[in-house]
């Protein structure tokens, strides 16, 4: 479980880390596809980028959020 | 058949994407957590019940005490005399009363009615009674000179840890003010200041799960209670008793957080408290 980040007698919110885990995510997601040639089969590009990446967060805030 | 199925793909990614992400947004608003808890303790904070020079620092700061061990004497020799003289006070009264005593009681034994009348017997009465009340008076005297004399060896009240001592040997300290504090063994608690949109989620009973900041190892423990008030520093006033109402923007306000105590289950050897570290706490929902 990952709790908040100390960081030099700090606290930050995990969610520091776990924004970028999803944004990660979701940009090896769509280079994927696009590498793989899956991408002509999405109708809307922005829309299905932005939902993978809510998605993605949603997973990691449960698995590791507390 | 082939644009169906991207339309369909796409708004089902969607459709999940709001879903998951209406959940993140409740779990972070709205479910019983805060990372604004503090380790809490009950502190004695001891003073002195008599006034001197402290002759005798019997404690280290930091060190673990049982209850009625000795922390500190004040020098005792006015109280001593103080007692003395209290004491030879009641000898005194008490020899006083034994006069009275026999000078009624002589009196009183007399056969010849001539020899003193009904008015000075009454009067030999009174003197006794009244000696009698005076030796009462000494007595109690004493019993305060001796309760001073014992409190000249202040004593710890409980089981507990001397802290903040800056009491040195010839310091001299004065009744009722304190100079040392000792927090209660075992008294471990802890005090989550929960946002009021949040506080509708705590019940008393709810289990509770505790993270020491920069430290993985969960502490459980349960609900107690939840503060009745906290102060409102709209209703302080000034020095001609008006309300000293404080500016506020009209679109923007903030959460006010109420404290909510919650006992800790019996916390594992290694893992050391001090009152004041930082906690955060989640509250397990039914």
């Amino acid at each position: 479980m990952l709790h908040e980040l100390g960081f030099g007698g700090m606290l930050f919110s995990p969610l520091l880390v776990l924004v970028p885990m999803a944004f990660i995510l979701s940009a090896v997601t769509r280079l994927a596809l696009h590498r793989l040639d899956l991408r002509r089969h999405i109708w809307k590009e922005a829309w299905f980028d932005v939902a993978a990446f809510v998605c993605y967060l949603a997973i990691i805030v449960y698995l590791f959020g507390g | 058949m082939g644009k169906l199925l991207r339309v369909g793909l796409t708004l089902l990614v969607v459709t999940i994407a709001v879903v998951a992400g209406s959940w993140v947004w409740n779990h972070y608003l709205y479910s019983p957590w805060t990372r604004d808890g503090r380790i809490r303790a009950d502190v004695i904070t001891i003073a002195p019940d008599v006034s001197g020079w402290v002759t005798q620092v019997s404690v280290k700061n930091n060190q673990a005490v049982n209850q009625g061990d000795p922390l500190f004497t004040i020098d005792d020799t006015r109280y001593q005399a103080v007692f003395a003289e209290a004491r030879a006070k009641v000898a005194e009264q008490h020899s006083a009363l034994e006069l009275a005593r026999h000078r009624y009681q002589s009196r009183q034994g007399l056969s010849d009615p001539q020899a003193i009348t009904e008015q000075d017997l009454e009067t030999y009465r009174i003197n006794m009674e009244s000696a009698k009340a005076r030796l009462e008076l000494a007595r109690a005297k004493l019993e305060m000179a001796r309760i001073d004399l014992e409190r000249t060896q202040v004593v710890a009240p409980a089981d507990g840890i001397i802290s903040n001592l800056y009491l040195r040997q010839g310091n001299y300290v004065n009744r009722g003010t304190t100079v040392l504090s000792e927090l209660k063994t075992d008294s471990f608690y802890v005090t989550g200041y929960f946002e009021e949109t949040k506080l509708q989620m705590v019940q008393v009973g709810q289990s509770a799960r505790m993270t020491l900041m920069g430290g993985d190892r969960t502490l459980k423990g349960t609900v107690i209670s939840i503060a009745p008030g906290i102060a409102d520093i709209n209703t302080s006033s000034n020095a001609q008793m008006l309300p000293q109402v404080q500016q506020a923007f009209n679109w923007v306000r903030l959460a006010q957080r109420i404290p909510v105590d919650i006992a800790l289950d019996p916390v594992p050897e290694d893992i050391h408290l001090s009152a004041g570290m930082t906690v955060s706490i989640n509250l397990d929902s039914e």
